[in-house]
């Protein structure tokens, strides 16, 4: 068996041909011929050089297995460590979309704002009893169907759905106030915050929210986002007004929706005079108020209440007079106020705020 | 203050300021027109003035009443007043509610507005 030794350093190698046979090539000629027929295959890619290293070495080390015929081996060789990087590459290419990381890293707040809002939800958990607690898990988190539990509890699938719906509007409203770490400042913000969060007319009116939210910083603050999206459902709209901009988005906010209730553009800029009115006396006033504006229950129209903590009208017959002026204005907004509209009220309390609530009906259902 | 863009304009054609409303004002936004166009009366010499209202949206009592104080004060420094462009609908509001402009000229539009000035101010005027 002849030896081979491949001297790298040199290029060159000692043959220990044997004494009969072909002459082995020298390892020198090995490395001339597999840099040929790499050459010829892959041209002058920048791993040719690696290509040939690789063939020669995998000959030499084989080379006391090979009995003749190495050249050939080595060309096989070659052509087969060629195959294998054309599949490699390809194969890389193939996933390399892969190694594409479409997902954002977390912003550097998440973790603290993600520790903040569980602290929220377990506080509110918190506040509801025990038995409350776990009827709200078993339905939201178990997913145990209402049939299954109103059996277990002895009553009806209806009235707990109910239940769980206060329950909800009460985790809802002990949410935002333990997220505002705030503590409310009266008895009546609580109720307050979860009627608003139940969405219920009754109980929004039972609760007094309008007014209450008309004269509580906390709450208006605390109660933003559940207004935002019970106010999409029915139609009503809520403008605080203490600035002089908010009379220009209390004119804007009124105009839309009775637009949208069919009143005509005439009828139009004259709810939203009134109400452009109004609005300026809460500035100037009291500071600080709500108006809303909804449909009309009975007929197609539309409903404006104005409410405020301010310092009440000393004397409401005096101040509905034309001409009657405090300010320097015209005189004209309160008694302006109740000729064009339906339906005027007017309360004021000295010390305590004044509500307006008017209603106008359009021109064709009056 | 006054350091929001104002929503108004004036701009000056010969001796008459034309202020144009661009959008709906509250009311320290027309108070601001009432102290632009007053200054602007001096600093100017214009004879005339034509607020152009075409883009209120209404025209309350206090609208009204800056105009009013606008043409009255304008007029004590020897300029004329002319409210151009209050929209039908506006002016429908203004009479149910009572609220008027008082003794301030009104004109349909620009060109009225132009047209009266030139006819009030006479041989004086210089367009």
């Amino acid at each position: 068996m002849p030896g081979l030794t491949y001297d790298a350093g040199v290029g060159a190698a000692v043959v220990d041909s044997g004494a009969d046979g072909p002459p082995e090539p020298s390892a020198a000629e090995l490395h001339l011929l597999v840099t040929r027929v790499v050459r010829a295959r892959v041209g002058n890619h920048p791993a040719a050089e690696d290509l040939v290293q690789e063939t020669v070495a995998r000959v030499l080390a084989a080379s006391d297995r090979i009995d003749g015929g190495i050249e050939a081996y080595a060309v096989t060789t070659a052509r087969n460590v060629i195959a294998t990087m054309w599949r490699d590459e390809a194969r890389f290419q193939r996933y390399q979309p892969r190694m594409v990381d479409l997902d954002e890293p977390d912003a550097p707040d998440m973790g603290v704002l993600a520790g903040e809002d569980q602290v929220a939800v377990r506080r509110a958990l918190e506040s509801l009893s025990v038995q409350e607690r776990s009827l709200l898990l078993a339905h939201e988190v178990d997913g145990t169907s209402l049939a299954t539990l109103a059996a277990r509890e002895g009553t009806t699938a209806g009235a707990l759905g109910a239940q769980l719906r206060r329950l909800r509007a009460r985790m809802r409203a002990e949410y935002l106030i333990v997220a505002s770490h705030r503590e409310p400042p009266t008895e009546r913000c609580r109720p307050v915050l979860v009627a608003v969060a139940l969405r219920d007319q009754r109980r929004w009116r039972e609760a007094g929210v309008d007014d209450h939210l008309a004269g509580c910083d906390f709450c208006a603050d605390v109660a933003g986002p559940l207004l935002e999206s019970s106010q999409q459902d029915s139609g009503r709209v809520a403008i605080d007004v203490a600035k002089d901009h908010d009379v220009v988005e209390a004119r804007v906010a009124v105009r839309r929706l009775a637009a949208d209730l069919g009143f005509d553009r005439s009828d139009v800029t004259l709810v939203a005079t009134v109400v452009s009115e109004i609005a300026r006396n809460i500035v100037k006033f009291a500071e600080r108020g709500r108006m809303t504006f909804e449909p009309a229950r009975s007929r197609p129209g539309i409903r404006i209440v104005a409410r405020d903590r301010g310092p009440g009208i000393e004397d409401v017959e005096l101040a509905m007079r034309d001409g009657y002026t405090t300010y320097g204005g015209l005189g004209l907004g309160l008694p302006g106020a109740r000729r064009i509209m339906d339906e005027f009220d007017i309360e004021s309390v000295p010390g305590r705020g004044t509500t307006i609530t008017m209603t106008r009906y359009r021109k064709d259902t009056r | 203050m006054d350091t929001e863009p104002a929503l108004f304009s004036i701009l000056r054609q010969g001796q008459v300021l034309v202020a144009s409303v661009h959008t709906a004002l509250d009311d320290s936004q027309l108070l601001r027109l009432q102290r632009d166009l007053v200054g602007r009366v001096g600093t100017d010499r214009a004879r005339g003035i034509i607020i152009d209202v075409a883009a209120l949206d209404v025209l309350d009592s206090f609208g009204s009443k800056t105009l009013r104080d606008i043409a009255e004060i304008a007029r004590l420094r020897g300029a004329l007043t002319v409210i151009v462009g209050i929209q039908p609908d506006v002016a429908q509001a203004m009479v149910e509610l009572g609220i008027g402009t008082g003794a301030v000229a009104t004109a349909l539009d620009l060109e009225e507005g132009m047209a009266h000035l030139a006819a009030a101010l006479g041989p004086a005027w210089t367009p």
